[in-house]
């Protein structure tokens, strides 16, 4: 890295932290519009937030990825107050599974998996997550189990959707010098 | 203390917060054990339902309710030698009854008196007549419903304390269903007294509620007055007495017309204005005699009546087969 | 072309992710697919039984949840969610079902509509606790 005055050591990690609460309020920003939209059709969970969840993991790793979704639900319940209603716990049975699932991945995958299998991923277990807490603390009746696949289905096409918005955001991201270094550092791995 | 520690922090303290209230939405009270045991009494088969978290304790308040209902079959039987009936059957004008007679005489008294005397405790010789549990049963003849009826009619039976004063040396009491009323409505009591919070008692179909299921209220499920089998609508309840009275518990049919035990002491014939009545009130002795008592004077009288009871609501089935409520059931009934 | 832009975007790992999880997808629609015609209608609200009603019998049912009036319909052999207090209708977008062992659920609301029974068999389970006749 060329050094400037103008450079402080600091400022990669400072950026990191700036972008990263920025992905986090534009998370809960998407979150709550997605809640107050009149659903166009009764299915439609688009599930956009997690676009961002998707750049932070790509841009700065899995716990990055971790504080954006968790920032999300808690602060994205917290403006829709449904805090600890059953919305929320659906979110929470939702996003943490999903996120697990597409950290993990990540890892594991590496440059050979992209953002739209990650989300692909995340997505099913997200739809598998919010399945056990609805069948568990809400209903509480097996019969549940046979919407999952409809469930699954729907969230896979949401899914690929948008991890291929997550791309799109990521390739305009490169091109951005403030995360020249970030992208860098994730493509060389 | 760093930013990021403080972020962990807050993001485990709202982890563990969910899951508190997550649990605690969960979390039930201590689990309820039943106990449900059947004993034929008072001509019926009585079923007594006890929840709670300590079976011992229920199983002692069963036997105590079971031995109060025998105490009370015991002193209001209709023929019994000893019982408070077979003395009155006995008796020329006053006699002096047990507290629990006086208190079941006193209610049936006060229903009689609300319903202009529809409501009659003194129609045991009018069913003795009509038979219609007999071997061969016949309609009788005009003359002999006349003179079964002599001495009734409102005023046949006084109360004063605990002296129960005839009209009619000849007039045979029959308490019938009000005294089983009265029997679930004391074993409730022991019930209570013991400590016990959800209990139903179910003596043929004569129900007294104490408390709810434990979980959600008890669901009454309301007999089909026309479809033997099948029920009409289930009412959801909770600490009270439901009582039916219709036309198809008891009879039989000659000529295609239906001949039951409820009587219409101002005719000495079955009442023609109902298929049945279900009365919910806050004990079973009420709900029984007003049942009797609105099943008699029809669904438009009936729900007159049922009116100036506190706490005190019906469901009505017509002669016609239709169905009205009081307006505080209308929304809580489940019609099926 | 969307297609090929959209191949483009997928690298060799996504597309075997995301095949693997139609196949299952498609796996479990055949290992959770509903049964026969049921016979009645089990409704349930907060996991417990508020209604049963057979289903040859044409009628509408509200149930009470935490969020307000569940309306349901039976029509024809079939039950639907009518209306329903949930921010995402999600209930009504599961349309009617038939089939015994199906259910449509309204899981913000807490109500579960499942069918029971089969149209030959029957289910004999009392909808009551307690019987006054």
């Amino acid at each position: 890295m060329t050094s400037s005055p103008a450079d402080h050591p600091d400022l990669p990690r400072l950026r990191r932290r700036v972008f990263l609460a920025l992905f986090a309020a534009l998370a809960v920003a998407l979150h709550t519009l997605e809640a107050l939209l009149p659903a166009p059709a009764p299915w439609f969970r688009l599930g956009f937030a997690n676009i961002l969840t998707l750049v932070a993991l790509f841009c700065y790793g899995g716990r990055a990825a971790w504080s954006v979704a968790l920032v999300r639900i808690g602060v994205g319940s917290l403006v829709l107050g449904n805090l600890f209603a059953p919305g929320f716990l659906l979110a929470l049975g939702g996003g943490i599974p999903a996120t697990a699932l597409m950290t993990l991945a990540h890892r594991v995958g590496g440059r050979r998996l992209g953002p739209v299998g990650v989300s692909a991923l995340g997505a099913a277990g997200h739809a598998a997550g919010q399945m056990l807490i609805a069948s568990l603390v809400l209903v509480r009746h097996p019969g549940l189990w046979a919407l999952f696949p409809f469930f699954l289905l729907f969230a896979l096409l949401t899914g690929i959707a948008n991890g291929v918005a997550a791309d799109l955001v990521l390739d305009a991201l490169r091109g951005h010098p403030a995360f020249s270094a970030a992208l860098g550092v994730e493509e060389e791995r | 203390m760093s930013t990021r520690r403080l972020l962990h922090l807050l993001v485990l303290l709202l982890l563990a917060t969910a899951l508190g209230a997550a649990c605690k939405s969960q979390g039930a009270p201590a689990k309820l054990v039943e106990v449900r045991r059947s004993q034929l009494l008072m001509g019926t088969v009585v079923e007594i339902i006890a929840r709670g978290p300590d079976r011992p304790r229920l199983e002692t308040a069963v036997d105590g309710a079971f031995a109060e209902l025998a105490r009370i079959e015991k002193l209001m039987e209709p023929h019994g030698l000893d019982s408070d009936v077979g003395r009155l059957f006995k008796a020329g004008i006053f006699l002096e009854v047990s507290p629990d007679t006086a208190a079941v005489i006193a209610q049936g008294l006060k229903v009689a008196t609300a319903s202009g005397g529809v409501f009659d405790m003194g129609l045991g010789r009018l069913k003795e007549l009509w038979d219609i549990e007999g071997e061969h049963p016949q309609p009788p003849s005009a003359a002999a419903i006349a003179q079964a009826l002599a001495g009734t009619g409102l005023g046949d039976l006084q109360l004063n304390g605990r002296v129960v004063q005839k009209r009619d040396p000849g007039l045979v009491v029959d308490l019938g269903g009000i005294a089983k009323g009265y029997g679930i409505d004391r074993a409730i009591g022991v019930l209570a007294a013991a400590g016990v919070e959800h209990a139903s008692i179910n003596a043929g179909g004569d129900i007294r509620l104490l408390g709810n299921r434990g979980n959600r209220p008890w669901r009454i499920g309301i007999q089909h007055p026309r479809h033997p089998g099948e029920i009409l609508a289930t009412i959801d309840l909770a600490d009270t007495a439901v009582v039916t009275s219709g036309d198809y518990e008891r009879f039989y049919e000659r000529d295609g017309v239906r001949y039951h035990h409820l009587f219409d002491p101002r005719t000495g014939q079955p009442g023609r204005l109902c298929q049945s009545v279900t009365v919910v009130a806050p004990e079973a002795v009420l709900a029984d005699a007003l049942a009797t008592a609105v099943f008699i004077l029809g669904p438009q009288a009936g729900l007159e009546l049922l009116a100036r009871f506190r706490g005190v609501e019906g469901l009505i089935v017509a002669a016609d087969g239709t169905s009205v409520t009081t307006p505080g059931l209308a929304d809580q009934v489940k019609w099926r | 072309m969307a297609l090929t832009s959209l191949w483009r975007r997928t690298r060799p790992f996504d597309r075997v992710v995301v095949l693997l999880l139609f196949i299952l997808c498609a796996v479990l629609f055949v290992v959770l697919r509903p049964g026969p015609p049921g016979r009645r209608v089990v409704v349930e609200a907060a996991g417990r039984v508020v209604f049963t009603a057979p289903l040859d019998q044409d009628r509408s049912f509200i149930v009470t949840g935490p969020l307000g009036e569940t309306r349901l319909a039976i029509r024809h052999g079939s039950v639907c969610i009518e209306a329903s207090p949930c921010p995402h209708r999600v209930c009504l977008g599961m349309g009617a079902i038939t089939r015994s062992g199906e259910i449509l659920a309204c899981v913000p609301n807490g109500v579960l509509v499942r069918i029971t029974g089969t149209a030959s068999t029957g289910d004999r389970t009392e909808p009551y606790d307690l019987l006054s006749r």
